[in-house]
């Protein structure tokens, strides 16, 4: 499947910045399943400096900087993406989820030893003991790691509400499940930190989420919004992407920015500023898939 | 001298040491250390009485050049003067030279453990290191990664912490690879030591300091990207509010670089820049003082006072180094001294040389076991944080705290160290009661020389009265001593200063002055003469209160009028029909004096110069910044005493004005009349030149005409007495006391001297050229000048004053407007950096 995705984030109505500096990662991943085919940042006004660099993780990663400062800032990222089907292990033929605790702390493979770095606290993901409990009774002993957080990630669709009002960026993942409400991103937080209680390697993904309309109903433009959700290593099969908002695993819908331990790790776009004062921001997300053949389908409706 | 005499004196080696640890002093009964002798020698023309005057004479010094700690915590109340012993500890040079071939070694481990966990990660995949120990390490910042590393080690300077074992073996307590903190003071010590002993430490021969800060600033100079010569460093602080600063001063001021905060550098572009009054000038090399986790606000968040926004960019394009290079400090943590032995055979193929303290990792299971077994022989500390946190020592801990910390330790094991303990070395300390015992805690620095490291040939001891396990920061300790490495041949003198055979360019200004500073001295400046007119204006307040006599003054009601107008009283004070709900005036004036939360008040004024003084203190000269220290500790120590009546406050403000007034002195007579000098002095004249304005205008601008104790209170209030008398004697005529305040230039205490020196100054501020016309600041202080220069005789003399008043408003206005232009053009504090709101994502 192909996607035509534009993401426009605006800075507006503050009074003029002096300085700015910031960092986007908005471009998506080339993976054995996903290509990037084509990429364009539009930065608006022209920044003074741009620097394109693949992080820690392996994200593509943009710094730019305003020398002269800004009145409003317009970042729009527009990516044409190939996403083919993955497949995924049969969930009962998985490790057993205590063996892939023990590979991460002596790891003997690279793959392994890479997936160690995610098993543990970070800033906004870190262990929960206060969900112990809750996590385990999908984790009991010798259970196949992928059963277990299919599970897991079932639970967590039930028993929490998608409230977008519930949480803010900055909300810790202990009041989400203590309030049992949240948005993607806390979901995302609150299961690999469930998981790294248990010591097992969980990582965030930010991404995007293809917009199927409602039957009968036109695909609207620029309401959707970034996703994200987690990937769970599993051992000798690999790593398999879960998403706990949908109560999905990651298929050819899910298009993959970027990772890292957590949010903080790949924010679509951060940054620091000097003089002036707080802007307001609006973020517009589009997310189109393309015909096989390449071209837009025609909408429906009025369009 | 006689051999009784000898026998008798106070440098005994029956200090007390406990038999059970290494006697740094004697090698047994009777048998002092060989490097001890040239010191006894010495000593036996010092009495006790002599060597006690001396360290009285040493603690003074150290007061007076404010060596402290905390000292520039605001309120004061932490300050906590630094102690230095004046008997050194001796060392021999061949002890002191093996100490640097197994400490170099360490450190070139250390540089290359740094280099591999934020590069290759060849530890980890080799199975060297358990991937736990970095990966849940909160220190391993992934922005680091991948920094450039060049032909410069990325460690320069390298800190190790190092006790003593009964056996006399050295045992590293802890590494510090972050920026080191103690250097200066260590340089410190020596310095007072020198001036205190200079006969016994000639005769003793110690190897002086001077060369190892030599190779410091060689090894920054190393570093520079720029190949030119005229490399810019300078010295990146954490700034004054932290504990440390006073070294970052001296460190500074030692070495020649320019002290800097974060917000007195930018980047722009693909450089890094120094914010100067009239430009922006390129950094080449920074030495960093602060912690490495603040100092990138965008890649690693927060807003710490040393953080530049963009700098690890600017060191990735390789156009700036920094040292030590950020990521230095993971290797800090306890953790890491279990695996140092067998790292040190696969980077190096060496044999560790120097041992690390005993520790057990609790990450690995067969540790946890030996540390439950031993477990009241060891102190238990965080495996991630540097040593000089949190420390338990579970022999001391009740029943049920033992249990949990076990089982905080079984939860999560490898966020545990558990490391032996040691028997620090003893050596004499001169205490009250002449020599008795102290615990040795060694700080030693290394730097990076070329292809190795050399070892300061001195450290920073500090000396722990007991055996209690002593905290590692070099906060810790009773006091402190310097070491002395003795000489192998002649000391030959060395100094930082280039060879006096060698002309310099000559210059009138120094090429950097930052905006920042300029701003903290236009402000000590204001601060200053708002301090020393408030304190006029309440003592001519309170005098009058405070009279015996039964006398009345009609000039006490203007004079609290004018003190309600300069916000130091509540308005309703100067208005006789509001009163009754009030205070008595005579009980709440000295508490409003000495209330330092009254915004507009003279504690207000006091505090905020004495922190600007210590912001500005590399700025100006020591008997300066020394006596504005004093003049704000002594009003502040003061003010917690009780006073009993008016009279004890009238003291106190007699004492600051005469404080003030040397203040003053110190500086009209000291600063070199460049950009510094003429910023504090606009601050000054500003501030002057609106009070006078005010004053006259609370006291005199009545429709009804002045009465003689008023014009009497107002000459007092601006201190002009004498020359009024002189040219009038007692005639008071409110047009000479207006000409004299106002239009009299020739008078440092009239509005026209003010604005007469403003507008030399604003002639000589840099501005660019582009428009022909004058500047803002010039066009504004033009007018102020006209003002004053166009009053008439007739003005003056005029009983209804209304031209008179309207120059005052005017004037008033005009200063203000000056000092908003200059802030706004010269002293722009846009505040630091602050972090975008972030989007959230937020797909069902």
């Amino acid at each position: 499947m192909r996607y035509c995705i534009r993401h426009v984030t605006r800075y507006s109505g503050g009074k003029p910045v002096s300085v700015g500096h910031n960092q986007a990662w908005l471009r998506p991943r080339d993976l054995p399943w996903q290509m990037c085919l084509e990429h364009q940042l539009d930065i608006d006004p022209p920044p003074s400096l741009w620097v394109d660099r693949v992080d820690y993780f392996g994200n593509w990663m943009t710094t730019f900087t305003f020398d002269a400062g800004y009145d409003a800032l317009t970042v729009t990222a527009r990516n044409l993406v190939e996403v083919q089907p993955r497949e995924w292990p049969s969930a009962e033929s998985t490790s057993p989820w205590e063996e892939v605790c023990r590979l991460v702390r002596q790891p003997t493979t690279d793959a392994a030893l890479d997936a160690a770095q995610f098993a543990y606290d970070s800033p906004r993901a870190g262990a929960l003991p206060a969900a112990e409990d809750y996590v385990r009774a999908s984790f009991p002993p010798g259970r196949p790691i992928l059963a277990a957080v299919l599970e897991l990630t079932g639970r967590l669709f039930t028993d929490f509400k998608y409230h977008p009002q519930s949480t803010t960026v900055s909300t810790p993942i202990d009041e989400v499940f203590s309030n049992r409400a949240g948005v993607c991103q806390d979901f995302a937080h609150l299961e690999i930190a469930m998981l790294r209680t248990l010591g097992l390697p969980a990582r965030y993904v930010s991404g995007y989420l293809r917009t199927i309309p409602p039957p009968g109903q036109p695909r609207l433009v620029g309401v959707d919004a970034s996703h994200a959700w987690l990937s769970v290593y599993c051992g000798e099969v690999g790593w398999v992407d879960v998403d706990p908002t949908n109560n999905l695993v990651a298929g050819e819908d899910h298009i993959i920015v970027a990772w890292g331990r957590d949010y903080d790790d790949v924010p679509p776009l951060k940054g620091v500023f000097i003089g002036g004062e707080a802007h307001t921001l609006t973020v517009e997300v589009d997310v189109e898939p393309l015909e096989p053949n390449g071209q837009l389908p025609v909408p429906a409706g009025d369009g | 001298m006689s051999r009784v005499a000898a026998a008798t004196h106070w440098f005994t080696l029956d200090y007390g040491a406990p038999p059970e640890v290494y006697d740094e002093l004697a090698a047994g009964p009777g048998q002092l250390r060989p490097q001890w002798e040239e010191f006894r020698e010495a000593c036996r023309h010092l009495s006790a009485a002599e060597f006690e005057r001396r360290s009285r004479q040493a603690d003074k010094l150290l007061y007076e050049n404010g060596v402290t700690f905390d000292v520039f915590s605001e309120g004061g109340e932490r300050q906590r003067p630094w102690k230095l012993d004046l008997i050194p500890l001796i060392l021999s040079a061949t002890e002191w030279s093996q100490l640097e071939a197994t400490l170099s070694q360490r450190a070139r481990l250390l540089n290359a453990l740094i280099d591999d966990l934020y590069g290759p990660q060849r530890s980890l995949r080799e199975g060297w290191l358990p991937p736990e120990v970095v990966y849940a390490h909160p220190g391993f910042r992934r922005a680091f990664h991948g920094l450039p590393r060049g032909s410069e080690p990325s460690l320069l300077l390298y800190g190790a912490e190092l006790a003593r074992s009964p056996n006399g073996q050295w045992w590293v307590m802890a590494d510090r690879a972050e920026n080191p903190a103690g250097p200066g003071y260590a340089l410190e010590n020596r310095i007072i030591a020198s001036r205190m002993l200079p006969q016994v430490m000639h005769r003793v021969g110690v190897q002086r300091l001077a060369p190892f800060f030599i190779r410091l600033q060689n090894a920054l100079r190393r570093r520079a990207p720029r190949k030119t010569d005229t490399h810019r460093i300078v010295l990146l602080s954490m700034g004054p509010r932290h504990n440390l600063f006073f070294e970052d001063v001296y460190l500074a001021r030692y070495l020649g670089y320019m002290l800097v905060e974060g917000s007195d550098l930018a980047v722009r572009g693909d450089r890094v820049f120094l914010k100067t009054l009239s430009d922006l000038v390129p950094v080449d090399v920074i030495f960093s003082r602060g912690a490495e986790g603040g100092i990138d606000p965008l890649e690693l968040g927060g807003c710490a006072p040393h953080g530049v926004s963009g700098l690890l960019q600017i060191i990735r394009a390789g156009n700036v180094a920094v040292a030590n290079l950020p990521g230095c400090g993971l290797v800090e943590s306890p953790v890491f001294m279990a695996f140092l032995p067998s790292l040190c055979r696969h980077f190096l193929g060496e044999e560790l040389l120097t041992p690390s303290i005993a520790t057990w990792w609790c990450g690995q299971e067969p540790a946890k076991q030996e540390v439950f077994a031993r477990f009241d022989d060891l102190v238990i500390k965080p495996a991630f944080q540097a040593s000089g946190g949190e420390e338990l020592l579970p022999r001391e801990l009740s029943t049920e705290a033992r249990a949990e910390l076990r089982a905080r330790i079984e939860a999560r094991p490898y966020n545990y160290v558990a490391q032996e303990l040691v028997a620090r070395s003893a050596a004499p300390v001169w205490g009250e009661n002449g020599l008795q015992a102290g615990h040795m805690a060694y700080r030693c620095f290394l730097v990076s020389d070329g292809s190795g490291y050399s070892l300061m040939p001195g450290a920073l001891i500090r000396v722990a009265p007991d055996l209690q396990p002593m905290q590692l920061s070099i906060a810790g300790g009773a006091g402190s001593k310097d070491l002395w490495v003795r000489a192998e041949g002649p000391v030959t003198p060395v100094s930082l200063l280039t060879p006096e055979d060698q002309p310099v360019q000559l210059v009138r200004t120094g090429a950097m002055f930052p905006s920042r500073v300029a701003d903290d001295l236009y402000w000590l400046g204001h601060s200053l003469d708002r301090s020393d007119f408030l304190t006029r204006l309440s003592r001519s307040v309170i005098e009058r209160m405070a009279s015996e006599t039964d006398e009345d003054f009609p000039e006490l009601r203007p004079l609290i009028r004018a003190m309600a107008d300069q916000g130091q009283i509540a308005p309703d004070f100067a208005v006789e029909a509001l009163q009754e709900p009030l205070p008595a005036i005579e009980e709440h004036l000295p508490r409003s004096l000495f209330d330092d939360s009254e915004p507009l008040g003279l504690a207000r004024a006091m505090s905020e110069l004495q922190r600007l003084a210590a912001r500005t203190r590399d700025w100006l000269s020591p008997e300066t910044w020394r006596k504005l220290h004093e003049s704000a500790v002594d009003f502040f120590a003061s003010r917690v005493t009780q006073w009993d009546d008016l009279a004890d406050v009238l003291a106190i403000l007699n004492e600051l004005q005469f404080n003030l007034a040397s203040v003053s002195g110190l500086i009209h007579n000291g600063m070199v009349r460049g950009p510094a000098w003429r910023f504090l002095d606009m601050g000054r004249r500003i501030e002057r030149g609106r009070n006078i304005g005010r004053l006259i205008s609370s006291m005199m601008l009545d429709r009804q005409p002045p009465i003689r104790p008023v014009l009497k209170a107002v000459i007092e209030v601006l201190d002009v007495r004498m020359t009024y008398r002189a040219r009038y004697l007692d005639n008071l005529q409110p047009n000479a006391v207006f000409d004299l305040a106002i239009t009299d230039e020739t008078n440092p205490n009239s509005i026209g001297f003010q604005v007469a020196a403003l507008s030399e100054h604003v002639d000589q501020l840099p501005h660019e050229s582009r428009t022909p016309l004058r500047t803002e600041e010039k066009r504004l202080i033009m007018s102020a000048v006209h003002t004053v220069r166009m009053l008439t005789p007739e003005d003056l003399a005029n009983p209804r004053r209304q031209r008179l008043r309207r120059a005052l408003r005017l004037l008033e206005r005009k200063l203000g407007d000056l000092s908003a232009a200059l802030q706004r053009n010269y002293l722009v504090r846009v505040g630091g950096p602050r972090q975008l709101l972030e989007s959230r994502e937020g797909r069902p």
